[in-house]
């Protein structure tokens, strides 16, 4: 009798997954595998018909210069965002955790950035940073900084940090209010006992506050890594790769490759390979993960 | 505890915090502020004197073109019909799974957890091919339906994510009680469990719609004809346009971002800091 309630309650509880599992299924395993299979076709953008190719779309992607410019493009993009990010999220949940008064709005206004939709980011800083009647460049000029208003998406040397600049402002406030949150954890009473043995706010925070938030801090850059590897929409929007292919990552490739090019099967490869790069990246970080986990247990 | 801490607050510090905060929050502000100053100011303003702030007559010019010569309005409804639908259909199946795998399968709760952060690894541009390529055969490109469809793919693996720390705070107690009473397992989840998560799976559904006004890819590769096309990319083609005018773009842009501005605003105590913490535990 007890078992078969058991059995029925599984079956209960499989009807609740199901709609979740086919969505997982079909929306994402399956698109995955028939992208890895794509990856060995000549599959074209308009053309129904293609043949195998085996691996012939994945030689062309690795002996292409272009393809590896992208992926260092990519690891910089990723590596410069995610420690400006961090450090300006960090630093801001830190101050916003020490004042008393207006916490609230100081909150609800930093968190502004993370609302925007990718479109109007871009074009919001077009239009602040654009060359000709731009609000900074021409501010710049009038409080005598630069003698000629900079060009900060045309000139090679400008553009990259300009590009980081914006993605730290998108970024920083998801990573400000996840710390925010995990500082809450933090048992106030070990604060008090390492001041009562004279230890500095420094010693403090290295010995009590990041061993307390560090699983959760570290999850969170193992997301954003992710998301900021993927993304395509912020730099797509706001140079398009350009100019001349300097600020091409990846899945920016992948997509002149794709719907330029109109070479699907190609394409296919270059985020196959994007894929595997990630995972590869995940698993490393995950052993860290596992680990620290274990020492706070 | 206040007096401990009183202890080590000096004045330097907080001095020095809420000037950075200051810094920081006007940095965050500035695209906000500027987007709407912009859009209300005259056409020959903003070229005159690019660094003055406020605009010396306002003015809707700018909106009234938006919605009246470029159709934006048709665009704002793709836009409002595609998130709707896919907030409402994500909720269903995402409140469903997260409750079934908290109450009925709460060992895998880690595996699950696993198992949406690979999926969260693909990347959309990998997900874009295969999408283009079936839509395409099933007759589903230029479709509200086929959009609704690709965006539940990264919509119900985030509401369930969100959802599985909602319904961890549900007692079991209550749950058993309306058993007792006769009720089955899908008027207690109905009736019982969900008024309880309520306040939650609003916050979830917002962020949900959020996301789904604001995506930008898949609709750029499946939608191609400009009176199926979401803002986003309705904004992109705008931008494509020979006569560039900033104060029009800015108009458009200012009635993209302000409802989702407005409403995240309403739900980030909610979210936000579950994004990290929610199923981890």
């Amino acid at each position: 009798m007890k078992s078969n309630y058991r059995y029925r309650a599984k079956i209960a509880g499989f009807c609740f997954i199901l709609p979740a599992l086919l969505v997982v299924g079909l929306l994402l395993l399956y698109p995955v595998v028939s992208s890895i299979f794509f990856s060995f076709t000549s599959k074209h953008l308009i053309k129904t018909s293609y043949d195998f190719v085996w691996l012939d779309n994945y030689v062309k992607i690795l002996t292409d210069p272009d393809f590896w410019a992208a992926f260092f493009t990519s690891v910089k993009w990723t590596v410069a965002s995610l420690m400006g990010q961090i450090l300006v999220g960090f630093t801001a949940a830190l101050a916003l955790e020490r004042i008393r008064r207006g916490k609230g709005i100081y909150r609800t206004l930093l968190i502004i950035p993370w609302a925007f939709p990718s479109i109007v980011i871009a074009l919001s800083w077009k239009w602040i940073l654009n060359g000709v009647s731009g609000f900074l460049p021409n501010f710049l000029v009038k409080i005598g900084l630069c003698e000629t208003a900079p060009q900060f998406f045309s000139s090679g040397g400008l553009v990259f940090p300009t590009l980081v600049f914006i993605n730290v402002w998108f970024g920083a406030p998801l990573i400000m209010v996840n710390v925010l949150s995990a500082l809450q954890t933090v048992p106030k009473d070990q604060y008090e006992a390492a001041q009562l043995d004279g230890a500095s706010p420094w010693q403090s925070f290295v010995h009590i506050t990041l061993p307390h938030i560090r699983v959760v801090v570290g999850l969170l850059v193992v997301l954003r890594t992710i998301w900021v590897f993927n993304n395509f929409d912020t730099i797509y929007l706001i140079t398009g790769g350009g100019p001349a292919n300097l600020t091409q990552t990846v899945p920016i490739y992948a997509y002149n490759v794709g719907w330029g090019l109109k070479q699907l099967g190609r394409s296919s490869a270059v985020t196959v390979v994007l894929l595997i790069f990630l995972l590869i990246v995940c698993m490393f970080y995950f052993k860290i993960l596992d680990k620290w986990e274990k020492e706070g247990a | 505890m206040d007096r401990k801490l009183k202890l080590k607050r000096g004045w330097f510090g907080d001095t020095v915090s809420y000037v950075y905060l200051t810094i920081l929050a006007i940095i965050a502000m500035f695209p906000m502020v500027w987007i709407l100053l912009t859009s209300v100011k005259g056409k020959g303003e903003m070229m005159g004197d690019p660094t003055a702030f406020l605009p010396k007559s306002l003015t809707l010019d700018n909106y009234r073109t938006v919605i009246q010569q470029l159709g934006f309005g048709g665009n704002v409804v793709n836009s409002i019909i595609v998130a709707m639908s896919t907030t409402l259909i994500a909720i269903l199946i995402s409140a469903l799974g997260a409750y079934g795998v908290v109450r009925f399968f709460p060992k895998f709760g880690k595996l699950m957890t696993r198992v949406l952060i690979t999926t969260y690894m693909f990347p959309p541009i990998l997900l874009a091919v295969p999408y283009s390529i079936i839509m395409g055969k099933v007759n589903l490109m230029n479709s509200r339906v086929g959009l609704v469809i690709v965006y539940l793919s990264f919509s119900v693996p985030y509401a369930i994510w969100l959802l599985v720390g909602f319904f961890q705070t549900v007692p079991l107690e209550i749950e058993e009680a309306a058993r007792v009473d006769g009720a089955n397992k899908l008027q207690v989840f109905g009736k019982v469990v969900l008024p309880i998560v309520a306040p939650g799976l609003v916050a979830v559904a917002i962020y949900t719609f959020i996301n789904a006004w604001n995506e930008f890819l898949y609709s750029l590769i499946l939608m191609n004809s400009s009176d199926k096309m979401t803002v986003a990319v309705a904004l992109k083609s705008l931008e494509g346009q020979e006569v560039m005018d900033w104060g029009v773009m800015m108009a458009a842009s200012s009635m993209v971002v302000i409802p989702s501005v407005i409403f995240f605003m309403l739900i980030q105590k909610k979210i936000a800091g579950g994004l990290a913490s929610g199923s981890i535990k």
